[in-house]
């Protein structure tokens, strides 16, 4: 039978251990926060000021009003206009431009004739993201020069602008200006954090077991259940805390809206939390020491998180074994439920699936762990 | 009445025998002393015993419990102290000892008054604020053994509890473990030390994973039949190997700069004389030699040396001492 006192003397001692070592507590306690920090900044910082060269075989007023509506702003630097395309050449090969726009000398005719107007954009293939940047900004910048362009001859003529509209406004949703990545990243990144101690509870078994306080332990009448239940605890309620701060953090300093219920997404984290630590259990229970519970972690929890639970590559796109593989890692239904609280603001009734996974999930865990867990050295 | 009764007790690790058909009967109330060199299997017992380990082969009883089906409920009547400091070292002195009170399910009234008996006992009263990990090493054992007792068992199993400790420490030690000896406890204690075994009810000396010897020190030294002569040779070097050549010595062991030569009981004497008279005759000078009863320490050095030439005559590879 299970005694609560004794799960309460484990979780107890194991929270002391929490507060008391430095380490543990940046690791549990902080790291999380530190980690989505660290990855929202890398992986969606907007690009600015990117390096641009302007070869005009055009030079007239038309063109130079066409390269000053693309350098106005913060988004691209007009690093040099240049007279040749080994110029061009040159500046590209030595990094200091990332694109460059390029003018044919036809240029005002053929806008004035409303004709097909040819720009061509060169890149820097070796950095594709500032690349694709540049002409992505260059094609929204032309659109918009165009429209006011034509926009004023078409006046002149007499017609109205807004008739050319429909055109404009289909070619102008593909570069959608208000596009924030960080909205999109940012509710799967908090699934991916809080496996840290999912992680920490890995370590704090093997620990036990590397201090020789684990051979203490299992020469008393502790229940193998009660010895792992009260491991898990601290972590949980640890882990509950982050849970609260995290999606703060991430509202107050990235500008995310909580679109859903702050306490389903509370619940619901709590029953990730219980996943993933019996993960994390059943981890520490096969390793022997903390180095090794640490690369096996790494191995199951944080790069199956990135990978497999759909916060950076969809999982449409992965073969259907590997879909499975990925709805057995806690991750992946919980990167599930965090974006749809806060994007569309989805209730339960629409991700009680993946809630029900979940605790599947957990209770798999945890059972195989008490299952293969021996008191026995 | 006895204990702990293990017949033909063998337990196998991947390449090793470490126990091999140990056959023991402890009786209640006995301080036993497991006693020999590094990997004779001394730990390995005493983690069988605490129900840390499976047991390859044979049987093995502790209290009425049947070690094979039974290890986890044997586990409430025991007191285990492993080798290793195993104490939390971020829980204060009350703090690990309230832990295993808890575990162990000693009545909530109960503890106050056995926490500070105990305390008062191992002399950790005025450290009880203390985190473990800041005491010092004989402090630390003393704080493992309180934990071990707060739920009063009735067998002691104590793996090499004074290794690592100072002397004086190691004394304070051994003198609660003989206070718990009068006190009625059984106690299972393994140790390098031979002055320790000394202290022992009974003794086993344990060799290769077999009880090579089993008795009380005072039988144990009689068995060995010997008398100990006690030289301080100026050049011990030189003396050793004229005395080792001499008759009836049957061998000497070397502690320091002195010289402890084993002879036939009953010889000391005589044989002390001819020593004497042998250093005379080649110039070396003697400080000191004198007859004394033979240690366990002696006793010991001389069992394993003759087990060891036992092994060796099996096996030709390995060059007789």
């Amino acid at each position: 039978m299970m005694n609560t006192r004794h799960v309460w003397a484990v979780a107890r001692k194991e929270l002391h251990h929490i507060l008391r070592d430095p380490g543990t507590f940046i690791l549990v306690l902080l790291t999380p926060t530190l980690l989505l920090l660290f990855f929202a900044y890398a992986l969606t910082t907007d690009i600015r000021h990117v390096n641009i060269a302007v070869l005009d075989y055009d030079r007239s007023p038309a063109s130079r009003a066409f390269v000053q509506q693309i350098t106005a702003g913060e988004d691209l630097d007009l690093y040099a206009q240049v007279g040749s395309f080994e110029e061009l050449d040159t500046l590209l090969v030595h990094g200091k431009i990332k694109a460059a726009l390029i003018i044919g000398p036809d240029f005002s005719r053929d806008l004035m004739r409303l004709q097909g107007t040819p720009i061509q954009v060169v890149i820097d293939g070796t950095e594709p993201e500032s690349g694709n940047f540049a002409v992505d900004h260059i094609a929204r910048r032309a659109e918009t020069f165009v429209t006011e362009t034509l926009g004023r001859q078409l006046q002149g003529m007499g017609l109205e602008a807004a008739s050319l509209s429909p055109l404009d406004i289909r070619v102008r949703a593909w570069f959608n200006p208000g596009l924030k990545p960080r909205n999109d990243i940012i509710p799967g990144m908090i699934s991916m954090v809080l496996g840290v101690p999912a992680l920490s509870v890995a370590l704090a078994l093997a620990r036990e077991r590397e201090h020789g306080t684990l051979e203490q332990l299992m020469a008393t009448p502790i229940g193998r259940a009660e010895l792992l239940l009260g491991k898990i605890i601290p972590y949980l309620l640890v882990g509950l805390f982050n849970v609260l701060f995290i999606p703060a953090l991430a509202i107050a300093w990235f500008h995310i809206s909580l679109n859903g219920s702050f306490l389903l997404f509370f619940l619901l984290s709590a029953v990730f939390l219980f996943a993933i630590l019996s993960m994390g259990i059943l981890l520490g229970v096969f390793m022997r020491t903390q180095a090794a519970a640490l690369a096996l972690s790494f191995l199951l929890i944080f790069y199956p998180g990135f990978f497999l639970t759909g916060i950076f590559f969809p999982l449409a796109s992965m073969p259907e074994e590997v879909r499975l593989e990925a709805m057995f890692l806690p991750g992946t239904p919980y990167a599930a439920i965090t974006r749809a609280i806060f994007l569309p603001g989805s209730g339960l009734e629409v991700v009680w699936p993946y809630a029900v996974m979940l605790l599947f999930q957990g209770v798999v865990f945890t059972g195989l762990a008490a299952l293969f867990f021996r008191k026995k050295l | 009445m006895a204990v702990i009764s293990l017949r033909n007790l063998t337990r196998d690790f991947k390449t090793t025998r470490a126990v091999d058909g140990l056959t023991l009967d402890i009786q209640a109330g006995e301080l036993f002393g497991l006693v020999g060199p590094d990997g004779a299997g001394k730990t390995t017992t005493l983690r069988l015993l605490a129900g840390l380990l499976d047991i390859t082969a044979g049987e093995a009883q502790v209290l009425k419990y049947d070690l094979k089906t039974q290890a986890e409920r044997v586990k409430k009547h025991i007191g285990y102290m492993a080798q290793r400091f195993s104490l939390y070292s971020e829980l204060s002195v009350d703090e690990n000892l309230a832990f295993f009170a808890e575990i162990y399910d000693v009545p909530r009234e109960a503890r106050p008054e056995r926490t500070a008996h105990l305390l008062e006992f191992a002399g950790l009263t005025e450290f009880r604020e203390r985190r473990a990990g800041q005491l010092s090493g004989g402090m630390q054992k003393k704080l493992a053994l309180a934990c071990t007792l707060i739920h009063q068992p009735e067998i002691l199993l104590l793996d090499e509890p004074t290794t690592g400790v100072d002397p004086i420490a190691r004394r304070e030690f051994w003198n609660i473990l003989t206070d718990l000896h009068l006190d009625g406890a059984t106690i299972v204690v393994s140790t390098p030390y031979m002055d320790e075994a000394d202290r022992c009810s009974r003794v086993g000396l344990m060799y290769e994973g077999k009880l090579a010897a089993c008795a009380p020190p005072r039988e144990i030294l009689r068995q060995l039949g010997a008398e100990v002569i006690e030289v301080h040779p100026a050049d011990w070097r030189a003396a050793r190997g004229l005395i080792a050549a001499l008759e009836g010595v049957r061998e000497v062991q070397t502690y320091g700069e002195a010289l402890h030569v084993l002879v036939e009981a009953g010889t000391g004497a005589k044989r002390l004389r001819e020593i004497e008279k042998t250093l005379k005759k080649h110039n070396l000078a003697c400080n000191n030699i004198r007859l004394a009863p033979p240690r366990m320490e002696e006793a010991f050095i001389s069992m394993i040396r003759e087990l060891t030439e036992e092994t060796a005559q099996g096996d030709p590879h390995v060059p007789r001492p």
